[in-house]
């Protein structure tokens, strides 16, 4: 039987990666593990399910050596009676074989490739649809990151289904889902987590689902309300560099929060020039994009924030977001494109000097989706602060300040800022880089999905900070996948979907 | 931690302890005049190869960022006529040109244009750096570009960090230090190899510029001096008189300590830029 909590150490070297004394989930139960991105939660879920490099890594789990935990019983019944779907699935799927036949390898052999269960997550799409994607080795961009993304989860649930018609009582089967929606939009989220439940309701089974994405939370509570009892809520949240604890997460909480969460009362509109004015109809890459105020997508419309205003841009995955803030930044050019920055008038033609002379930093400011990318990793924290148009050079003082609007004042040491950024979690990382561009006085501030890998007190700091540069008389354009939070938090009026 | 069990440091420190052991063997036996055309020789190559590199290292960084600007700058003329002049040098073999600017040095050194020592290395390593800094260049420009395409660039750039900065702070010396370095030791093995082809190529008389009078001895001109042919012809004499190895390490020391030296620097050379590579995972 699974042990109620898990001791678990896991050390690179003489560097300390993560370390939990009381890692224990819900038996027999769904329990979603939140917690920033980076923290350890899909490290301490591989190190259970004796996953992790033996030779690379330093592990101990309840004192005992991991070849002992690898060897021992359980864990080998866990692995084979369960099944673990990792974060990437261009990771988990071999290029060299068809996805039919990984479909149907191992355990799986013995099941039919095209069920009810994959049907079920394309949506009751034709069938020959789904035969075309089994009949293709994944590749990195084909089939699509949600389609491998919904096959893995096939995978899983063949080995959930082989699970289901057992007539053996197998009370140490494990399902882990590292990320399982990350790639996956709001309506096939939703269809996963009916299916998980469905099959759930039938036979209880331990699940680990790894996530970011709160609004789960709401989704659960209003569909799926009669197995709330059987559901676990938990965080992980660090209460030392690398040592980090795991406790209930409160479901209610975070309900009220978004209950109470309101979009902020802007006064009169003023007569002031608007600080941005893009036209509607633009062209790039061969695509057309129209931007659009009704949700529709029918009435085309200038896209315009006034100052001090918070503008939402919704649109599906891979539609155009992210483009579109990098056309406003004048880093893609798009055809015929014209707008007005801060009393700035720029086109398609103008020149990346004046983009460097006068816009960058100075009239607007851009934060990138992915962290990892976006920020030099080869440099110290301090580091990444200095080079920005400021009014004057940040010392140490300075910059612990900025640091803690975001961080934990007690965390802000000079060794901290000496740290190197490569060294930071996910959630660290991701909170540097909103601050390297919040910290700047610019007229307009781009965030593309700025909650990205934040646990719930970072989603709140964050939100809060926005709302402070807000009041200032920021102007700030989102992108962000967080519909449920941001839809809570601008009012319709200024909300623009891209099509 | 640099320790004897890494490739790169095991073979500096082979180099170094076999010179020393070289330097004390010639002391205690080379003759007097011919001990101080070795020293000479070894310590004039070395200080060329070293001003090589330096040479490069500005150069290749210069032409880096002059075609980035013309690049950027969207001043395409100045960048085609920049990239042309690049690929003209790219297109001369470096032996012929480093010959040709040894043939140039020796004219303004015979008509007493250069009269300094230092000068006249600083000329040598200028002509070896104009045809070896393009690998430098190349290294310093496929580095910005990789970096260029990552979000990275743009995201510091979208925050008002200025491109000298992210270019030379940044992606050159932050995330590219080790890559300049690693080519700066290949440059080293290079500059040596070059060097003392020149030279022999020289010291058998294809110039009346550029010969072993006006030139800096060098490890290359040395090994093409008559006692040190008599000396390499000596190793051939054992094959047939195995009797007479003994005597190589007395009587034959100069061609020998030569010849030993200029293959064993480039081999160790070799390895220590290997090891580096291997210990920095290039």
């Amino acid at each position: 039987m699974i042990p109620e909590r898990y001791c678990i150490t896991i050390k690179s070297g003489n560097r300390s990666i993560v370390k939990c004394d009381d890692f224990g989930v819900g038996w027999e139960k769904i329990n979603f593990l939140f917690g920033e991105s980076g923290i350890g939660k899909s490290l301490l879920c591989k190190a259970v399910y004796g996953l992790l490099d033996r030779d690379e890594l330093d592990i101990a789990v309840n004192g005992e050596t991991y070849e002992k935990h690898c060897s021992d019983t359980l864990t080998n019944d866990i692995k084979r009676s369960g099944f673990f779907v990792f974060q990437e699935p261009s990771s988990h799927f071999n290029p060299l074989l068809r996805i039919r036949e990984q479909l149907s390898e191992g355990s799986l052999s013995r099941r039919q490739v095209l069920d009810d269960s994959v049907r079920r997550l394309f949506e009751n799409s034709d069938d020959k649809a789904i035969q075309k994607i089994l009949d293709l080795y994944p590749k990195p961009f084909r089939p699509s990151g949600g389609e491998k993304q919904r096959m893995l989860l096939a995978m899983a649930f063949k080995k959930i289904d082989s699970f289901l018609e057992s007539k053996k009582e197998d009370r140490n089967a494990v399902f882990v889902f590292d990320e399982p929606t990350g790639s996956l939009d709001n309506n096939y989220r939703n269809l996963f987590l009916s299916l998980l439940l469905e099959k759930y309701a039938q036979k209880p089974f331990t699940a680990l689902f790894i996530t970011h994405d709160y609004s789960i939370i709401s989704r659960i509570h209003t569909h799926h309300k009669n197995l709330l009892s059987h559901v676990c809520f938990k965080e992980l949240s660090r209460k030392t560099d690398t040592l980090v604890e795991l406790h209930d997460f409160s479901s209610v909480e975070y309900l009220k929060w978004l209950d109470a969460s309101r979009p902020p009362r802007y006064e009169q509109p003023s007569r002031q020039k608007p600080v941005l004015s893009a036209q509607a109809n633009f062209s790039i890459f061969g695509r057309s994009y129209t931007i659009c105020k009704d949700e529709a997508r029918t009435i085309p419309a200038r896209l315009t924030i006034g100052k001090g205003e918070m503008v939402y841009i919704k649109a599906a995955s891979g539609v155009g977001k992210t483009t579109l803030a990098k056309i406003i930044m004048g880093l893609y050019r798009a055809q015929r494109f014209s707008m007005t920055l801060s009393g700035i008038d720029a086109t398609h033609e103008t020149p990346n000097s004046v983009w460097a002379k006068r816009i960058w930093g100075k009239k607007a400011g851009m934060v990138f989706q992915h962290a990892d990318e976006a920020l030099d990793l080869a440099i110290t924290i301090r580091e990444t602060f200095q080079g920005l148009p400021l009014a004057h050079k940040l010392n140490s003082d300075d910059i612990k300040n900025a640091l803690a609007q975001l961080f934990d004042r007690e965390s802000l040491t000079d060794a901290f800022l000496k740290r190197k950024v490569a060294y930071l979690s996910g959630g660290q990382k991701q909170r540097l880089n909103l601050l390297r561009t919040l910290i700047l006085n610019t007229d307009l501030i781009i965030l593309d999905e700025p909650l990205n890998g934040l646990d719930f007190l970072g989603v709140k700091r964050v939100l809060g900070m926005l709302e402070e540069k807000r009041r200032a008389g920021s102007s700030i354009l989102l992108i962000s996948h967080n519909e449920e939070i941001f839809d809570s938090l601008i009012d319709r009026e200024r909300i623009y979907y891209l099509a | 931690m640099l320790s004897l069990r890494n490739k790169d440091v095991r073979w500096a420190f082979i180099w170094l302890v076999t010179t020393a052991i070289i330097a004390v063997w010639d002391i205690l036996f080379l003759n007097k005049p011919a001990l101080k055309l070795v020293v000479a020789g070894f310590f004039n190559t070395f200080i060329i190869a070293f001003l090589v590199i330096f040479v490069t290292l500005l150069m290749g960084w210069m032409a880096t960022l002059g075609l980035h600007y013309l690049q950027e700058g969207k001043h395409k003329t100045g960048y085609l006529l920049l990239n042309f002049f690049f690929n003209l040098i790219r297109s001369v073999p470096q032996v012929i040109g480093i010959l040709l600017g040894y043939v140039a040095v020796g004219m303004c050194i015979q008509q007493g244009l250069v009269h300094s020592g230092f000068a006249i290395f600083a000329l040598l390593s200028f002509c070896m750096g104009l045809f070896i800094f393009l690998e430098m260049a190349d290294c310093m420009w496929e580095r910005i570009d990789h970096y260029q395409k990552l979000d990275f660039y743009n995201a510091m750039r979208v925050c008002g960090v200025s491109q000298s900065r992210i270019i030379n702070f940044n992606i050159l010396w932050k995330n590219s230090r080790i890559h300049i370095f690693n080519k700066l030791i290949s440059v080293m093995g290079i500059a040596v190899f070059l060097q003392c082809s020149v030279d022999f190529i020289i010291s058998v008389g294809l110039s009346t510029q550029a010969n072993q009078v006006t030139l800096p001895t060098t490890l290359g001109n040395l090994l093409a001096n008559l006692d040190s042919k008599q000396d390499i012809l000596a190793v051939g004499n054992t094959l047939t008189h195995p009797l007479y190895f003994p005597h190589l390490f007395f009587e034959h020391l100069q061609g020998l300590t030569v010849a030993f030296l200029i293959v064993f620097s480039l081999l160790c050379i070799h390895n220590i830029a290997n090891g580096y590579a291997e210990r920095h995972r290039l």
